[in-house]
């Protein structure tokens, strides 16, 4: 009977309290990081709004790619022109690619036309792990409840031949998950296969 | 100038087969430069990296991406697509990726036609990653001429033959893959002297197996298990595809793996929607089981007796009823789903594991008895059943009585219900749901239908002295449900303890009869008897057994191994399985969930009267370690199947539900 009542107490408790992959539908766990003006963000700061998060390192050639062709931007003024908050985050270690200071941040941001609502530095790599992010660019969307909504890639250009695609033709995955959000759809592909370089965590 | 010139034509004629790049340079090599029309022939893009960098498989892993080759051919020639050779695991903390360190060479194979225009001008435009901490994506176009003539084996023969060796083979052994929890397993049979010293599964697709964890590998007698995690982001693949990458003696090679797993299907659909019909019928059935029946009865007989009143109001204790039967059933369930996620391994029918849940419900089935017979039921204070909390309101009695009339019926469900709750409990958590909400519909309604139309009992006699005859009647189903329970104790625990808790029962029924006959006139008179009573409850409750007197509780015919148990058994020609399993056993495990354990080997087993011994070698004893040796083995697993007579049959390695049947059904 103590067995019982000890795996009734355990599962709730657990169920609750299960750290690691952060599956769709699950809350996500708040995090803090500094943005590229100095300020502390916190993703709870934004309850009650949509978040985008986007894994970005502007030295890796998937992430240039979608930089040069308008194809991030685009998907960013899709969100900005909806009220979402785009929040990019730097998982890269110091040292290592994409690893850059608020000024250089910045000016990428001015240079590439980019309009994040911030560039978040995480050179310790802390949210990155818990997102269990991999790749640049890794996508996610939170909806208003802080629910895991999307994981995954941008769009389906990903897979071999990447370099030779037209992203402009692919299916952009973020844009149509939000547009299903804002109109309380079901969203068609929840999880997808995210690609691009590693992210350079601290080792 | 002569010397140059000759250099420089040289290099006119070669360069187009390969395209330098920054940190790496391709080659079109072929096996061979001249051909037949209609010949088939082996050519590879050939990789070289600098030092410690990497490009990708087919599946990078984690990161990155594998080569693109487009072809462009003359008319006549076609490429196959890429033959990637096996990769190898290359780490970048804390992912995982999959490729080609320092080399490669990506072979495709050309097939020609009946007619073709020589010189053929094979051309290919070629797209890959060359990476190291940092990935660098590169383009380049290379060709080569092929001459017709005879097939002769070129400089490159050789590296395009060791290429063509780690293109990984279709896997030519048994092999199955289990998914158990959030683990795959796979499991192959070996040759005798085949074996390997490592095996690593490198998967197809995204979202099938876990890339960065750990495969943990374990080898038997003539089979291995590999342990693979699966993916976190569960994309429901319908194949467990890939590739294995094996080691021994002669060194490395690879196998392609391709297994069906089985999915959700609509047959298994239909199947949930007759389980909750059944479980429907199985509720309604449940209300005359000698548990159940006795209470309902006494409890509908009362509508007899306000029929007359207002119909009004009884349909309202129906429905209070109902709630309160429906509520237990969903809390049961959802208390057995907690159980289950948390890695509990039970079926329904657990209730009836717990030496301290039986001698409850054998008080209470003792108790109950004695208030039908006794006047203590109708009338007096205590009297209504579910009115042990003094309650007034005949609404939230009605509720109770449900609760209660759940909590009688659940030894009665065990024996009849067990395996369809046991089969529900691996649906998922909303069939399940589902499957319990209809067994307590079902349970409910003769109940509501007569507190509905009371007038459908008007058949009966008029409410009378009859009715007290029937009460104490129903004492006996009452006292023989007890008795049965005693029977399911005594198989938990020793006598003694058998004899403590009928000591308890006698206690309660002492209790019960001081309670009715507790109408004396003085106050301190009635206070002490009370104190009394309280005190010979205090006692039977105190004397509840809550261990099992033997060590193994959970399955009870489970015999632990010993020789002379097992000589027994034979020279009374009887049948007998010995298991010889471990904790750490990876195989023994895998084999008794999908197989050994399964509700249908289970019962089997039971109906022919097949004794079953498990011999635990966790501890990896020598009584256990003889036996085996007597079979030549040095490990587990080990399934014997011991004949009424004769020698041992020695099972597969790899158990499967079918296969265990069939060796069941005809051992003789």
């Amino acid at each position: 009977m103590k067995k019982t009542f000890t795996s009734i107490l355990v599962f709730t408790f657990f169920s609750q309290l299960c750290f690691g992959f952060i599956k769709n539908d699950q809350t996500v766990p708040d995090f803090k990081l500094e943005d590229s003006y100095g300020n502390e963000i916190s993703l709870s700061s934004f309850m009650g709004k949509k978040v985008v998060l986007e894994w970005t390192n502007h030295g890796c050639p998937y992430v240039a790619k979608h930089y040069q062709t308008g194809n991030m931007q685009s998907t960013q003024d899709f969100a900005k022109d909806n009220d979402i908050v785009w929040l990019s985050i730097i998982s890269s270690a110091p040292g290592t690619q994409g690893f850059v200071s608020s000024e250089e941040a910045n000016e990428l941001t001015v240079s590439r036309n980019a309009s994040p609502s911030h560039v978040l530095f995480d050179t310790s790599g802390e949210v990155g792990r818990i997102f269990e992010a991999k790749t640049t660019p890794h996508m996610y969307i939170i909806d208003k409840q802080g629910l895991m909504r999307y994981q995954g890639a941008i769009d389906d250009a990903g897979g071999r031949g990447f370099m030779s695609k037209d992203l402009l033709k692919a299916k952009n995955y973020v844009k149509e998950g939000l547009s299903e959000l804002l109109t309380d759809q079901e969203i068609t592909s929840p999880v997808t296969k995210p690609y691009g370089c590693s992210v350079k965590y601290a080792s | 100038m002569l010397i140059f010139g000759v250099i420089f034509s040289n290099q006119l004629i070669f360069s187009d087969a390969k395209y330098f790049a920054s940190d790496s340079n391709i080659e079109l090599i072929s096996e061979t430069y001249s051909i037949q029309s209609g010949n088939d022939f082996l050519v590879g893009i050939k990789f070289k990296l600098e030092k410690n960098w990497h490009t990708y498989w087919e599946n990078p892993g984690d990161a990155g991406e594998g080569a693109s080759i487009e072809w462009n051919l003359p008319r006549g020639v076609k490429a196959s697509a890429i033959l990637w050779p096996g990769p190898e695991r290359i780490p970048v903390d804390p992912l995982m990726t999959f490729g080609y360190n320092d080399e490669v060479v990506l072979l495709t194979r050309i097939s020609t036609d009946g007619n073709l225009v020589f010189p053929l001008n094979i051309k290919a435009q070629v797209g890959w990653f060359t990476c190291k901490d940092i990935c660098i994506p590169q383009e380049g176009n290379v060709d080569i001429l092929i001459e017709e003539g005879s097939f002769y084996s070129s400089d490159h023969q050789k590296e395009i033959q060791l290429y063509s060796e780690k293109v990984p083979d279709k896997f030519s052994q048994n092999y199955r893959v289990e998914r158990l929890d959030n683990k795959y397993f796979l499991q192959t049979d070996i040759d005798d002297g085949e074996h390997f010293n490592k095996v690593y599964f490198f998967p197809k697709e995204y979202g099938l197996t876990d890339y960065s964890e750990d495969q943990v590998y374990e080898k038997n007698q003539n089979s291995f298990i590999l342990e693979i995690k699966s993916s976190e982001a569960d994309l429901n693949l319908s194949e467990f595809q890939g590739v294995i990458e094996t080691f021994n003696e002669n060194g490395r090679s690879y196998y392609e793996i391709s297994y069906p797993l089985s999915g959700e299907t609509s047959d298994e659909q239909k199947s949930i929607f007759l389980l909750i019909i059944f479980a429907f019928i199985g509720g309604l059935i449940l209300n005359i089981m000698p548990c159940v029946f006795p209470i309902l009865s006494i409890k509908i007989l009362r509508f007899v007796e306000h029929s007359e009143n207002s119909s009004t109001q009884t349909y309202k204790f129906g429905l209070f009823y109902t709630l309160g039967v429906v509520l237990s059933f969903l809390l049961i369930a959802l208390i057995l789903l907690a159980l289950k996620s948390s890695g509990e391994n039970i079926g329904w029918g657990f209730q009836l594991q717990y030496p301290l849940v039986i001698s409850i419900l054998f008080y209470l089935f003792i108790a109950l008895g004695f208030m039908f017979m006794s006047n203590l039921v109708f009338g007096s204070q205590f009297g209504q059943l579910s009115n042990l909390a003094q309650v007034k309101n005949e609404s939230l009695e009605s509720f109770l009585t449900g609760i209660l009339a759940v909590v009688v019926a659940s030894p009665c469900t065990a024996p009849f219900m067990g395996s369809a709750i046991g089969f529900a409990l691996l649906q998922p958590s909303g069939n399940s749901l589902l499957i319990f909400l209809s067994l307590g519909l079902g349970f409910a309604l003769p109940y509501l239908i007569l507190s509905i139309k009371p007038t459908l009992l008007s058949f009966l006699p008029k409410p009378g002295a009859w009715m007290e005859t029937f009460k104490q009647f129903m004492a006996f189903p009452m006292w023989a449900s007890a008795l049965w329970l005693l029977w399911v104790l005594s198989g938990q625990v020793d006598s003694d303890t058998v004899l403590l808790v009928l000591i308890g029962g006698l206690i309660i029924s002492l209790s019960l009869w001081l309670i009715e006959k507790n109408t004396s006139e003085t106050k301190w008179i009635k206070w002490i008897v009370r104190l009394f009573v309280f005190i010979l409850i205090s006692v039977s409750v105190w004397i509840l057994p809550t261990q099992y007197s033997s060590d193994d509780g959970v399955n009870q015919t489970d015999l632990v191994f010993s020789e002379e148990l097992l000589n027994e058994y034979r020279s009374n020609n009887e049948l007998v399985f010995l298991n010889f399993t471990a904790d750490w056993c990876i195989t023994c495990k895998v084999n008794e969930r999908v197989a050994l354990k399964s509700q249908r080997v289970v019962e089997l087993m039971k109906r022919r009267n097949i004794r079953y011994i498990e011999a635990d070698w966790t501890r990896k004893d020598s009584v256990i370690a003889k036996k085996l040796e007597e079979y030549g083995r040095t490990g587990v697993p080990l399934y014997l199947l011991y004949p009424s007579k004769g020698k041992p049959i020695i099972l597969p390695e790899i158990l499967t539900e079918d296969i265990l049947l069939e060796y069941l059904n005809e051992l003789s």
